[in-house]
């Protein structure tokens, strides 16, 4: 059976000239690129392979000895799982910008990155899920309890509506992927796809900055300033590490982008960025002024500025403002060196962010005693480490063996063209 | 409505209806207007969804009007305070049965009132409760914290929990424990309904359903919950039969008022154990109870008044 992608281009008809292409699920697969993959790449997936062992050690350490090798106490119950679940499901949502951005304002730029960024936000997504499914002893001892979710949830509890938003976040991007790659539906479904997996995007992160924001009983994340700082966080965050991506991607394969997509997304990220830094200062300055500190909430950021949590929260607001700056010069902006350094360094101040937001809750109890800092255990840090090495290993064989980049047929343009006549579109110089 | 307030709503009313010209509509990107539609539709539902948690913990809150028309209104034909409170402490998220290691709850509004002036912070009441409830030996955590402060001072953040001996002249106490609140941000916070607040008004945790996401902790203003991180050790010869002991590892746990002896007709653990009688447990329906008394005679304050959880213990000083 031949079927007839967007582009008009037969996949059959790839299948069948290709050798080693094995089509399973309208997808063609190219396991004969892994055979034919050199001693580097494999030696990378081996280097991937021991974190990756390492973790599920660390799993059943975990599952055995639970309390006896993790950090978390009552005075700081969410640990690196939690940390590691609002930073991964943040940068999910840079490629879902990036990709939504293609589909929905026209910007054609960014098309050829579409399907990295979808398989991006989708193994991101996977990477949160996998911590919670790991770190809560329920399902290790008790997997039925977690059926409750769907059995007996309660509609008062953020929590409902954060697990099942990145639950079927993670199942729509997979399926937005195999929309894309095998044209099934044409431009007309992609597009509603977009239309779908925008606002889950958006609903995963305000309902993941509700699990914070609602609780009066934790000062410094009662504030509704928080959801916007979520969402920008997790929109530069994750266009920077789409950056990041597809510099690797072209260094390691044979695809290569357009440098006007680089400084257009580089914009894009410079004009997040700052957002995001103007939110955070505009907290930081409500929480200090004479006329609205309040004591709890000054001893409490006091140790963000003072104690024992400088160390994560001030590189927050050097490195951002620092990749900032270098971005912000327009003369320089075009150099992968320059946007490859920013993006990095706005990658890691976010997850420094997401290490601060979470001790923000905890730094003190609710009843303001000195929680003492939490390092993570080694168990927990090998537990992230492995989940994170699955992602990248995901990413890893996927960029091998499917067919992510996008096909430039003229019919392909048109019909995007067409489609969008009027739409604006984002620099591109 | 007065007349020049007339007037004045009169005179907005015909305000003239602000059209864009041609131009100015037609400036700006050049959006379609399909697309732009879609765009707003879009931007709509994704608020919307966004706010549904939001809105949801506030429809469960009782509307301030309601609490308000129940507030005792200072005459002499007021509603008696204990009678008020009792009003409005409803269960929440309540299974419609018991949990299963209690008794069926009475009519009973259970309540306490703590008397600081009273209380020596000699911790009887914190080991009586560890003792009756199984609680763990080497678990790291007790169900009553007690907070030294120094005289003419009520700073939480630089109070101590960890103090040697209490009774020091110079310093107060104050016992801090599940004020099994009316208003329970822990139980509105379980994702999973493993917690709720049964008829008698005392809070529980149905230990074979908390999937230990500790959500409960987080939202708990008065760090009254606490997580098994480890078994819990209790030495065979000291174990509570009446309270369930294993199925409390990897799950979260709190004081239940002593249920498996308030419900009987006892008062709680720690009351029987303080030794200045000053803790009193009782039932706000009846108006002759300990603290139905108390509260109708003397000046009270709870922890966290403006939080609105409607804790219901009390301190009196």
């Amino acid at each position: 059976m031949t079927d007839v992608t967007s582009t008009g281009v037969a996949t059959a008809d790839i299948a069948a000239v290709r050798p080693g292409v094995k089509r399973i699920v309208g997808v063609d697969f190219d396991l004969g690129a892994l055979r034919s993959a050199g001693p580097r790449y494999w030696g990378f997936v081996a280097f991937l392979g021991v974190f990756i062992a390492m973790g599920v050690i660390a799993f059943l350490l975990l599952t055995q000895r639970w309390g006896a090798v993790v950090a978390m106490r009552d005075t700081y119950p969410w640990g690196l799982w939690f940390i590691n679940y609002m930073y991964f499901v943040g940068l999910s949502a840079g490629g879902l910008a990036v990709y939504a951005s293609v589909h929905l304002f026209g910007a054609e730029q960014f098309r050829p990155l579409a399907r990295f960024a979808v398989l991006q936000a989708g193994v991101l997504v996977m990477c949160a899920l996998m911590g919670i499914a790991s770190e809560i002893p329920g399902p290790m001892a008790r997997p039925e309890r977690m059926l409750q979710f769907f059995t007996r949830p309660n509609i008062t509890s953020p929590f409902v509506y954060t697990g099942s938003a990145a639950t079927i976040y993670f199942f729509i991007c997979f399926f937005d992927l195999w929309v894309m790659i095998t044209g099934k539906g044409g431009h007309k479904l992609a597009f509603r796809m977009t239309l779908i997996a925008l606002p889950f995007a958006i609903y995963l992160h305000t309902t993941t900055a509700f699990v914070l924001a609602l609780n009066k009983a934790r000062e410094l994340w009662h504030s509704a300033v928080m959801i916007p700082i979520f969402l920008t966080s997790a929109t530069a965050s994750g266009i920077a590490l789409l950056i990041i991506f597809a510099y690797i991607v072209q260094a390691t394969t044979k695809t290569r982008f357009k440098p006007s997509m680089f400084r257009s997304l580089s914009t894009l990220l410079a004009t997040v960025m700052i957002i995001d830094l103007f939110l955070l200062v505009v907290e930081i300055i409500t929480i200090y002024w004479k006329t609205s500190a309040m004591p709890g909430h000054v001893i409490r950021f006091n140790a963000f500025f003072f104690g024992n949590y400088a160390w994560a929260f001030v590189p927050v607001l050097v490195l951002g403002f620092t990749a900032f700056g270098i971005l912000a010069r327009q003369k320089t902006r075009h150099i992968p060196a320059v946007q490859l350094t920013a993006a990095g360094l706005y990658v890691f101040a976010v997850f420094l962010k997401r290490y601060s937001l979470d001790a923000m809750g905890f730094v003190r109890t609710t009843l303001g005693q000195v929680s003492g800092n939490y390092w993570p255990s080694l168990v927990e840090v090998l537990l992230a480490v492995g989940i994170l090495a699955f992602g990248i290993l995901f990413i890893t064989l996927a960029v091998k063996v499917l067919p992510l980049e996008e096909p430039e047929t003229e019919e392909g343009h048109d019909m995007a063209h067409m489609e969008l006549p009027t739409a604006p579109s984002l620099e591109a110089r | 409505m007065s007349s020049n307030e007339e007037r004045r709503f009169g005179e907005l009313e015909q305000l003239p209806e602000v059209k864009l010209s041609d131009e100015a509509a037609t400036c700006g990107p050049s959006l379609s207007r399909r697309r732009f539609l879609g765009g707003i539709a879009g931007a709509a539902a994704v608020t919307a969804a966004g706010v549904v948690p939001a809105l949801l913990t506030a429809t469960a809150m009782a509307p301030a009007s309601e609490v308000a028309a129940k507030m005792p209104s200072g005459t002499f034909e007021a509603e008696p305070a204990a009678a008020h409170f009792a009003s409005i402490d409803q269960p929440v998220n309540y299974p419609g049965k018991p949990v299963w290691y209690a008794d069926p709850p009475g009519d009973q509004k259970f309540a306490m009132v703590i008397d600081v002036g009273a209380c020596i912070g000699c911790r009887r009441c914190v080991y009586a409760c560890i003792k009756e409830n199984n609680i763990g030996r080497t678990s790291g955590f007790g169900y009553i914290e007690v907070h030294e402060m120094e005289l003419g001072t009520w700073e939480l953040e630089t109070s101590d929990i960890f103090y040697q001996k209490g009774g020091r002249p110079d310093r107060w106490y104050l016992p801090v424990q599940c004020m099994h609140c009316a208003k329970p941000s822990c139980v509105y916070g379980c994702p999973v309904q493993a917690t709720w607040k049964e008829p008698d008004g005392i809070v529980v945790v149905d230990y074979e359903k908390c999937i230990c996401c500790k959500n409960c902790l987080v939202t708990c203003p008065y760090g009254a919950r606490h997580v098994n991180w480890i078994y819990p050790e209790v030495p065979v010869d000291e174990i509570n039969p009446k309270v369930p002991l294993k199925q409390k590892y990897g799950v979260v746990e709190k004081c239940t008022f002593c249920v498996q002896r308030t419900r009987n007709g006892k008062t709680t653990a720690c009351v029987e154990a303080c030794p200045v009688g000053a803790r009193k447990f009782g039932d706000l329906n009846d108006p002759k109870s300990d603290v139905s008394v108390l509260l109708q005679t003397k000046t009270v304050i709870r922890l966290k008044e403006e939080l609105g959880n409607e804790p219901m213990i009390w301190y009196v000083g």
